[in-house]
C-alpha cells in the first residue's frame, strides 16, 4: 500500500503545517483586530482539521473494509459521527463568532493542501530541474519573484490609499462647515482625555495575552479583577510550570537518570555547592531549597518576558518587593531561632560590650534598623529596575526596527530587538537572578552566627570552623 | 544524590564575593530609607526638616557602618582561607 500511505503522510505533514499557520494567522487576527477575531480564526482551522481528520477515519475504514481488515467499521463509525458533530458544532460555532474570522481559518489547511500540492508538483517538474541546475539562475529568479511581489504589494497600497483618500474627500465635503466646526472642538477634549488616560497607563510594553483579553473586554468586572492581578497571574503560571517540571522529574526518579531527571540534578547539585559554600556546611543545607527555589525562580520569571505574548512578572515591583519581604521574613525568623529574642536585640544594638557601646546603642538601634529596611528595597528595586529596563529597550529597539521600515510600507519591521533579546537571555536574566538570590544568601549570613563560616565574631579572631 | 562538599578555598571566595556585592546597592539605598524615614517622621511630629535630616544622617552612618562590616568579615575570610 505504498501510494496510500504515501497520501496519508501527506495529510498528516498537511495537518501539522495547518496546525502551525493557523495558530500564527490566529495571533495576528488577535492581536491586529479584535480578540473575538483570532478565537474565530483558531477555531475555523481546529474544526477543518478535525473535519479532515474525521474523512480520513472514514476513507480509511472503508479503503480497510473493502480489503478485509479489521477495525475498520469502527473507523468508519467515529468518522461519520464524527463528521455530524463536527456540523453540529460548526452551526454553534457561526453563530458565537465572527463569520468571516471562521472562513479565513477554514481556509487555512486548504490554503496549505493547495501551497503544498503545488510546490511538490512545482519540484519534481523538468522546468524546476532546468532552474536549480544553475544556481546564478535560480537566484535571479527569487531576486526578480521577490521583486514583483514587492511591486504588486506596493501597487495594491497606493491603489487602496487613493481609494480611502477618494472616500474622505467625499465624506468631508458632504458635510457641513459649522458642525465640523463642532466636531473637532468636540474631539479636543476627548484626545486629551485620551492622552492623560496613555499617560496614567504608564510606558508602552509589548503585548501580552492578558492584557490583550483585559482590553478586549474593558469596563467589565472581572477584567478588573483581572488587570489588578495580571501580574501575580503571571507569576502563579510561572509556579505551576516549574512544579510540573519538577513533580515529572522527582516521581521516578532512576538510577540512570533520563534528561529531564538528569537536568534537575545537576541542577539541585549546583545549587546546594553554591549556597552552602557561601553559608558553610552547618547552615548551608537548611537554606539549600528555600534559596534554590528563589533562584531558579526569578530566572524562570525573568525569562518568561522573552515567550511572546507573555510578560515578566518581577517587571513590576509589586512582585520583587513581596519576593524580598519573603526574604527578609524569613532572614529575621532565622536570626530570632539561632540567636534567641535577646541574642537579636543585641545583634540589632550593634552588640554592645563597653560603656561607650552602650551609651552609643540608642543612635546604634535606629541605625541597625535602617541597614536591616535597606536590604529588602535593595533587593525589590535591583531586579525590578533591571528587567523593567530591559523590557522598555527591547519595546524601543522594537519600535525603532517598525519605524526604519515605515516609510516603505511593510507589514512587519526590522528586527533591531533580537540582539538585545539574546543579552536578555544568555546574561542579563540569569545574572539578575544570582544578584537577588546571593545577596538573600548575604543577608542570611550576616545574620547568621560568624563562627560558623570559618570566622570568628565581629572584632574576634577569626577560626577554622571547615 | 549525596552532594560532595564544596572546597574550602572556592567556598571562601565565593562568600568574600557576595558579601562585597551587597556594598553597592547599601551604599545607596541606607542613606534613601533614613531620609524617608526622617521624613515620615517629621510629618507625624511636625517637625519638618529636623528629623529628615537626622534620618539622612543616620542613613549615611548606617550605610558606613554596614561596609565596615562587610570589609571586616571579608578580610577575615580571606585570613582564614591564608591559614588554611
Amino acid at each position: 500500500m505504498p501510494q496510500a500511505s504515501m497520501g496519508l503522510d501527506f495529510l498528516a505533514r498537511v495537518r501539522r503545517t495547518s496546525l502551525l499557520a493557523g495558530l500564527v494567522a490566529a495571533l495576528i487576527a488577535g492581536s491586529s483586530f479584535t480578540l473575538l477575531a483570532g478565537l474565530g480564526v483558531a477555531a475555523g482551522c481546529a474544526w477543518c482539521l478535525f473535519n479532515l481528520l474525521a474523512l480520513e477515519s472514514l476513507v480509511a475504514g472503508l479503503v480497510g473494509a473493502r480489503l478485509g481488515r479489521e477495525h475498520s467499521l469502527r473507523r468508519m463509525l467515529v468518522g461519520s459521527i464524527g463528521s455530524l458533530v463536527l456540523f453540529a458544532l460548526g452551526a454553534l460555532l457561526l453563530t458565537q463568532l465572527p463569520p468571516a474570522a471562521l472562513m479565513v481559518g477554514f481556509l487555512v489547511p486548504f490554503a496549505v493542501l493547495v501551497l503544498k500540492a503545488g510546490s511538490l508538483l512545482l519540484l519534481q517538474s523538468p522546468l524546476w530541474r532546468r532552474i536549480t541546475a544553475n544556481p546564478w539562475q535560480a537566484a535571479v529568479l527569487i531576486a526578480s519573484i521577490a521583486g514583483a511581489s514587492w511591486f504588486a504589494a506596493n501597487g495594491m497600497h497606493g491603489v487602496l490609499r487613493a481609494e480611502a483618500q477618494a472616500q474622505h474627500a467625499e465624506s468631508t465635503e458632504a458635510l457641513a462647515a459649522p458642525p465640523a466646526q463642532a466636531h473637532a472642538t468636540s474631539d479636543e477634549p476627548a484626545a486629551a482625555a485620551e492622552a492623560e488616560h496613555a499617560e496614567a497607563e504608564g510606558p508602552k510594553m509589548f503585548d501580552n495575552a492578558l492584557g490583550m483579553i483585559i482590553k478586549a473586554n474593558h469596563g467589565k468586572p472581572w477584567a478588573n479583577v483581572l488587570h489588578h492581578f495580571e501580574y501575580v497571574i503571571y507569576a502563579m503560571l510561572v509556579a505551576v510550570i516549574l512544579s510540573i517540571i519538577f513533580i515529572a522529574a522527582a516521581r521516578n526518579p532512576q538510577m540512570v537518570p533520563g534528561p529531564l531527571q538528569n537536568l534537575v540534578e545537576a541542577a539541585v547539585e549546583a545549587a546546594y555547592n553554591f549556597f552552602v559554600g557561601i553559608l558553610g556546611p552547618k547552615y548551608g543545607p537548611r537554606f539549600v531549597p528555600f534559596l534554590g527555589t528563589l533562584f531558579i525562580y526569578i530566572w524562570a520569571m525573568n525569562f518568561f518576558g522573552t515567550i511572546p505574548l507573555m510578560h515578566s512578572p518581577t517587571a513590576n515591583l509589586n512582585i520583587t518587593v513581596a519576593m524580598a519581604l519573603t526574604v527578609f521574613g524569613y532572614v529575621q525568623f532565622t536570626a530570632f531561632k539561632e540567636l534567641g529574642f535577646m541574642g537579636w536585640l543585641d545583634h540589632m544594638a550593634g552588640s554592645p560590650r563597653s560603656a561607650i557601646g552602650w551609651a552609643l546603642v540608642p543612635l546604634m538601634m535606629p541605625v541597625h534598623l535602617i541597614g536591616e529596611l535597606a536590604k529588602p528595597i535593595s533587593l525589590s528595586c535591583r531586579l525590578f529596575g533591571n528587567i523593567f529596563g530591559e523590557d522598555m529597550l527591547l519595546v524601543g529597539f522594537a519600535t525603532l526596527g517598525i519605524t526604519a521600515l515605515s516609510s516603505l510600507h511593510m507589514p512587519f519591521g526590522l528586527p533591531l530587538q533580537l540582539p538585545f533579546m539574546f543579552l536578555g537571555v544568555l546574561i542579563t536574566q540569569p545574572v539578575q537572578a544570582l544578584v537577588f538570590t546571593m545577596l538573600s544568601t548575604v543577608y542570611f549570613l550576616l545574620m547568621l552566627p560568624h563562627g560558623e563560616h570559618g570566622h570568628g565574631h565581629e572584632g574576634e579572631a577569626p577560626h577554622n570552623a571547615h | 544524590m549525596d552532594p560532595k562538599q564544596p572546597d574550602p578555598k572556592k567556598a571562601s571566595l565565593l562568600r568574600s564575593t557576595s558579601l562585597l556585592l551587597a556594598i553597592p546597592s547599601l551604599l545607596v539605598i541606607s542613606p534613601l530609607v533614613g531620609l524617608f524615614l526622617g521624613r515620615f517622621a517629621d510629618r507625624w511630629f511636625k517637625t519638618e526638616p529636623r528629623l529628615t535630616y537626622a534620618g539622612l544622617a543616620l542613613g549615611f552612618f548606617a550605610a558606613i557602618r554596614e561596609i565596615h562590616l562587610i570589609i571586616r568579615r571579608v578580610k577575615a575570610e580571606q585570613e582564614s582561607a591564608r591559614r588554611r
